[in-house]
C-alpha cells in the first residue's frame, strides 16, 4: 500500500463534515440514517415520557389537554416514520449492498438525495410543534384533521408527504441493487433473509406510499382551498380518508416488522452454529405477509360501520399463519444447535418470547365482535406496543449491537448490553402489560386523562414507571456507545464467527467495500469458505475466524 | 460493604420521599370527570368486567375460548424457547459445529396446517356472533337517535318528543328500558366520534354524512357509563354520557316526567328583578367567547343573556364555583347554534370566577365579582 502525507489538521477537520454531508457512500449515508434516526427516537420517546408522566395519576397536572392531544401523535409520528422506518433503511443501505457483494446501492446519488430528502420532512414534522402543534393523531382522521386550525398540521402533512418521497426512492434503490448487483452465484434464493425481507419491504414501499401521499395531498387541499374530498357537506366522504390512509398504514406495519423479522434470521443461525431452518419456507412466509398486508387494511375500521366485515377478519385471521412459520423455524435453527448468548443473541430471543404477545393479542383483534369491545382502546395501544417496541425495536438494538463491530470496528460492552437488556425486558412489559387490562376494562385511548373511580390508578401509574425503566435502558445504550467509541478499534472483520458476505472484509469495510468475493454456493458462502471441506468442520477450520488467535 | 448497605438505606429513604410525594399528588390531584360512572367495565383484570346487554354478553363469550387458545400457544412457545436456551448451550471450548439440518418439509406443513385450522375455526365461530350482535330486529321498543359534537352528546326520542343535550360533567343521560330492544342511531354534526358504553361490550362510530345503527337488549337495572372513544379534537376526553336501564314501569313514568317538564318549562324570565344584574355574552364559534372578561356586583342575583351566534355549534355559560356548595353552576338550557338563551345565576361574594362553556371546556373568561 502506498501511503500519501496527510492535509494539515485545520483544513482536514473542515473537510470531514464537507465530507459527510456530499458523501454518495452507502456507508455513510447508513451511518447518517441510523444517527438522525436516533435522535428522532430520542424525541419520540421523550414525548412518550411526558404522557405516561401525565397518565400517571388522574387528574391533569402536567400538561393540558391542548397539549397533551398533540404530544401522543406526534410520539407516533416520530416512532413510526422518523425512527423505525429510516432506521431499518439505515441499517438495510449500510448492510443490503455489502451482504449481497456489491460495491455501493444501484444509485449512490439517488441514495444521498433520499437521505437528504427524508430530513427535510423530518424537519418540517418537528417544526410543527412551533407552529401550534398537530392534534390530530397519527391517522390523521378526516374532517377532524381538515378542519384543525392549527398550521402545524400543515407542516406535518408537508413533512409526511417528504419522508413519503424518500421511502419511495430508497425503495427503488433497493429493488435495484437486490436485483442487479448481487455477487456472481448469488441467486434469489441464495440471498441472506435479510435482503428478502428488504426486498419484500421495499414492494410494498412502492405500492403503497404513492396511495397515502395521493391522500396526503387531499388532506391538504381540503385545508388550505376547500377540496372537500373528505368533507360531507361538501359531497366527500371522511371514510375515504381512512380506506386510504390503512391501504398505506396496514402495508406500513409490514414495513416496520419485515426487517425486523430479517434481522432476527440472521442472527439466530449465527449463534446457533446452524443454518436457518426452512429458509425456503421462510421466503414464501415473507412473500405471502407482504401479499396479505394488502388484503387487511380495513380491520383497523370495523367499528365505523362501513366496511365489509367478514372479508377482513377472514385475511386478518390468515395472515396469522405465515407469522406462525416463522416462529416455529427460528426455534427449529435453535433446535440442536450450540447457542451462545452475547447482546445480539438476547435480543434476537427477546424479540421472539415478546413479539409472540404482540402476535397473539392482534388475534383477539380479528374477532370483529371483541374488536368492538376494544378497538381505540389501550389494547390496542398495547399491542401495537408489543410489536413495535418489543418487536422493531428489539430487534433494531439487536441488529445495532450485533453490525457495530462491522460498522466501527468495536464491539460494545457485552456486559452493559445485557444489563441493558434485562431492564429493557422488564421495562417493556411493566409497560405495556398492564395496557391489556384497562383496555379490557374499557380505557379508550388519546385521553388527557381519566376518572379517579375508574379503578385505573395503580395500573396506569405500573405502566409509567415501566416507561422510565425503558428510558434508563435507552440512555445505558448510548453511553455504551460513547465508552465504546473511546476505546480502541479491536473487534476485528468477524468477531461472531457469521455466515454472509459483510463480515468477509474489513470493519470497516473500505470504499467500495471489498478486494475480492470468496464464491457464493449458499446462503452462507463464509461459513462454507471457513468449513469449506465439510459441512461438519474440524476444530482448526473454526479457529480461522479472527477472535480465535492467530492462525495454526 | 458498609458503605454499599449506607448507600441502600439513603435509597430507600429517597424512594419513601417519592411515594409520599406521589401520595400528595395524587391528593391533591381533583379529577372532575365522569367520576360518579366512570367509563370502566369493573376492575381491570383479565377477563372481561360486567356486562349488561345480551348482544355484549355473546360478543364477551367468545373471550374465554380464544383466551385460552393463546394461552396455551404462549405456553408451548415460550416453554420451547426457555428449553431451547437451557439445554443447547454452547460449552466452554467447544468448537465442533453441531448438525447442519437445513429444514423439514413435514415439519413445515404440519406447523401451517395445524394454525390454519385453528384461524379457520375461530373466523366461522366469531362471524357467527358478529351475525347475532349486528342483528337488526323490525320492530324496537324505544329509538334514540343520538348526535356526536364537539364536544357533547344529544339524546333524541323522536316518538317521545324528548330531547337532551349533555352539559356538565356527567354528560347527557340516556334512560331506556330493560329486556327490550333498543335501537340507536348515531348522527355526527361535524367530526368523527364514537359511541362507547364498555359495560355493552361495543362500539360504533358517529360519522358525518352517514348514519350508523346498532340496537341492545340490556339486561340489568343500572347507569352505565359511556363516552366518546375516538379522538375528536381538544376535549375528545370530556365527552361522557350515562345510559340508565330502569324497568319498563319506571320509564313510562320517566317519559311522562319528561314531557310535562319540557312543557311547563316557562320562558326564562327577562330580568331577574330590579336588584339583578345583566351580562351580556356571545359566542361565534368553539374556540372562544367575544368576552374575555366580565364584571359584576357582588352579592346579588346574575342575569346572563346569552347570544349563540355560531351557526354550527351549541354553547352556554357556566360557571366555576358559582354555587354556594363551591359546585359549578351550570347554564341550562344551552343555547342551540344561533339561539338565545337567558340564565338565572345566584349571587355571587367578591372575587374573581372563572367561566366556561360546559360543552366546550376550552371556551373561558374570567368574571369580577365587586
Amino acid at each position: 500500500m502506498a501511503s500519501t502525507p496527510l492535509p494539515p489538521a485545520q483544513s482536514y477537520r473542515r473537510a470531514a463534515v464537507y465530507d459527510w454531508i456530499t458523501t454518495v457512500d452507502h456507508k455513510k449515508i447508513g451511518i447518517m440514517y441510523v444517527v438522525s434516526s436516533f435522535v428522532f427516537f430520542l424525541i419520540g420517546g421523550l414525548l412518550a415520557l411526558v404522557i405516561r408522566t401525565e397518565l400517571a395519576a388522574p387528574g391533569l397536572q402536567f400538561v393540558s389537554e391542548a397539549t397533551y392531544n398533540s404530544i401522543f401523535g406526534l410520539h407516533a409520528i416520530n416512532m413510526i416514520f422518523l425512527f423505525v422506518m429510516p432506521m431499518l433503511t439505515g441499517l438495510g443501505n449500510y448492510i443490503v449492498p455489502l451482504q449481497v457483494g456489491a460495491a455501493d446501492m444501484a444509485f449512490p446519488r439517488v441514495n444521498a438525495l433520499s437521505f437528504w430528502v427524508f430530513i427535510t420532512g423530518g424537519l418540517l414534522i418537528e417544526s410543527s410543534f412551533l407552529f401550534g402543534g398537530a392534534p390530530v393523531g397519527w391517522t390523521m382522521y378526516a374532517p377532524l384533521s381538515t378542519q384543525a386550525p392549527e398550521t402545524g398540521v400543515n407542516l406535518l402533512v408537508l413533512g409526511l408527504i417528504m419522508t413519503g418521497i424518500s421511502s419511495i426512492l430508497g425503495a427503488i434503490n433497493f429493488l435495484v441493487t437486490l436485483f442487479r448487483l448481487r455477487a456472481p452465484g448469488m441467486g434469489l434464493l441464495r440471498m441472506p433473509m435479510f435482503c428478502w425481507t428488504q426486498l419484500v419491504t421495499s414492494v410494498l414501499l412502492l405500492f403503497s406510499i404513492p396511495v397515502v401521499t395521493a391522500g396526503l395531498i387531499m388532506i391538504f387541499i381540503d385545508r388550505n382551498y376547500g377540496g372537500g374530498f373528505f368533507e360531507p357537506s361538501l359531497g366527500g366522504n371522511p371514510i375515504l380518508w381512512q380506506h386510504v390512509f390503512w391501504f398505506f398504514g396496514h402495508p406500513e406495519v409490514y414495513i416496520l416488522i419485515l426487517p425486523a423479522f430479517g434481522i432476527v434470521s440472521e442472527i439466530i443461525p449465527v449463534f446457533s452454529r446452524k443454518p436457518l431452518f426452512g429458509y425456503r419456507a421462510f421466503v414464501i412466509a415473507t412473500a405471502s405477509i407482504g401479499a396479505l398486508g394488502f388484503t387487511v387494511w380495513a380491520h383497523h375500521m370495523f367499528t365505523t360501520g362501513a366496511v365489509y366485515l367478514p372479508f377482513f377478519s377472514f385475511f386478518t385471521f390468515l395472515i396469522a399463519v405465515p407469522t406462525g412459520i416463522k416462529f416455529f423455524n427460528w426455534l427449529a435453527t435453535m433446535w440442536g444447535g450450540k447457542l451462545t448468548f452475547d447482546t445480539p443473541m438476547l435480543y434476537a430471543c427477546g424479540f421472539i418470547a415478546l413479539f409472540l404477545i404482540g402476535g397473539l393479542d392482534g388475534a383477539f383483534l380479528a374477532v370483529v365482535p371483541f374488536d368492538f369491545m376494544v378497538q381505540d382502546t389501550y389494547w390496542v395501544v398495547s399491542h401495537i406496543h408489543y410489536v413495535l417496541v418489543a418487536g422493531s425495536l428489539f430487534a433494531i438494538l439487536a441488529a445495532l449491537f450485533y453490525w457495530f463491530p462491522k460498522m466501527s470496528g468495536r464491539k460494545l460492552d457485552e456486559r452493559l448490553g445485557k444489563a441493558q437488556f434485562w431492564l429493557l425486558f422488564v421495562g417493556t412489559n411493566v409497560t405495556f402489560f398492564p395496557q391489556h387490562m384497562l383496555g379490557l376494562d374499557g380505557m379508550i385511548r388519546r385521553i388527557a386523562d381519566y376518572s379517579a373511580n375508574a379503578g385505573w390508578t395503580e395500573l396506569n401509574f405500573t405502566s409509567s414507571v415501566g416507561a422510565f425503566m425503558i428510558a434508563g435502558a435507552v440512555l445505558m445504550f448510548m453511553w455504551n456507545v460513547f465508552a465504546t467509541m473511546r476505546g480502541p478499534a479491536d473487534a476485528g472483520d468477524d468477531p461472531w464467527d457469521a455466515n454472509t458476505l459483510e463480515w468477509a472484509t474489513t470493519s470497516p469495510p473500505p470504499v467500495y467495500n471489498f478486494d475480492h468475493l470468496p464464491p457464493v454456493r449458499s446462503e452462507r458462502p463464509l461459513f462454507d469458505l471457513k468449513h469449506r471441506d465439510d459441512g461438519h468442520a474440524p476444530v482448526a477450520a473454526i479457529s480461522l475466524s479472527v477472535t480465535e488467535g492467530p492462525v495454526q | 460493604m458498609r458503605v454499599f448497605n449506607a448507600a441502600r438505606a439513603a435509597n430507600r429513604h429517597l424512594s419513601l420521599i417519592g411515594l409520599a410525594l406521589f401520595a400528595t399528588l395524587l391528593l391533591a390531584a381533583c379529577a372532575t370527570r365522569g367520576d360518579d360512572y366512570p367509563t370502566s367495565a369493573g376492575s381491570p383484570a383479565f377477563l372481561p368486567g360486567k356486562v349488561v346487554t345480551q348482544q355484549g354478553r355473546e360478543a364477551a363469550d367468545l373471550y374465554l375460548p380464544i383466551f385460552i387458545i393463546a394461552v396455551v400457544v404462549f405456553v408451548l412457545i415460550e416453554g420451547i424457547l426457555l428449553f431451547v436456551a437451557l439445554r443447547f448451550r454452547r460449552k466452554r471450548g467447544d468448537d465442533t459445529l453441531p448438525g447442519q439440518r437445513h429444514g423439514n418439509n413435514v415439519l413445515e406443513l404440519l406447523w401451517t396446517g395445524i394454525p390454519a385450522v385453528i384461524v379457520g375455526v375461530l373466523f366461522v365461530v366469531s362471524t357467527g356472533v358478529l351475525l347475532k350482535v349486528d342483528a337488526i330486529a323490525p320492530n324496537p321498543a324505544v329509538t334514540v337517535d343520538v348526535t356526536g359534537f364537539q364536544w357533547q352528546w344529544t339524546f333524541d326520542y323522536k316518538d317521545q318528543g324528548l330531547s337532551f343535550t349533555g352539559a356538565g360533567k356527567d354528560g347527557p343521560e340516556m334512560v331506556v328500558p330493560v329486556d327490550e330492544t333498543i335501537h340507536i342511531r348515531l348522527h355526527s354534526v361535524d367530526v368523527i366520534h364514537s359511541f362507547y358504553v364498555p359495560q355493552f361490550f361495543r362500539k360504533l362510530d358517529v360519522v358525518p354524512g352517514r348514519i350508523n345503527e346498532f340496537q341492545v337488549n340490556v339486561e340489568q337495572e343500572g347507569t352505565f357509563g359511556g363516552q366518546c372513544a375516538e379522538f375528536c379534537g381538544l376535549a375528545h376526553a370530556d365527552m361522557y354520557f350515562t345510559v340508565r336501564a330502569v324497568d319498563r314501569a319506571t320509564f313510562d313514568q320517566w317519559v311522562t316526567d319528561e314531557q310535562l317538564k319540557a312543557a311547563a318549562t316557562p320562558q326564562p324570565a327577562p330580568s331577574g328583578g330590579p336588584t339583578a344584574a345583566k351580562l351580556q355574552v356571545s359566542a361565534v364559534n368553539k374556540l372562544a367567547f367575544e368576552q374575555a372578561t366580565l364584571r359584576a356586583p357582588a352579592d346579588v342575583p346574575l342575569t346572563i343573556e346569552f347570544q349563540n351566534l355560531d351557526p354550527v355549534n351549541p354553547h352556554n355559560v357556566s360557571i366555576k364555583a358559582g354555587q354556594p356548595d363551591g359546585k359549578d353552576w351550570i347554564g341550562l338550557p344551552i343555547a342551540k347554534a344561533g339561539q338565545v338563551a337567558v340564565y338565572q345565576a345566584p349571587a355571587l361574594p367578591a372575587g374573581e370566577y372563572g367561566y366556561y362553556c360546559s360543552v366546550h371546556p376550552n371556551m373561558t373568561g374570567t368574571l369580577t365579582v365587586q
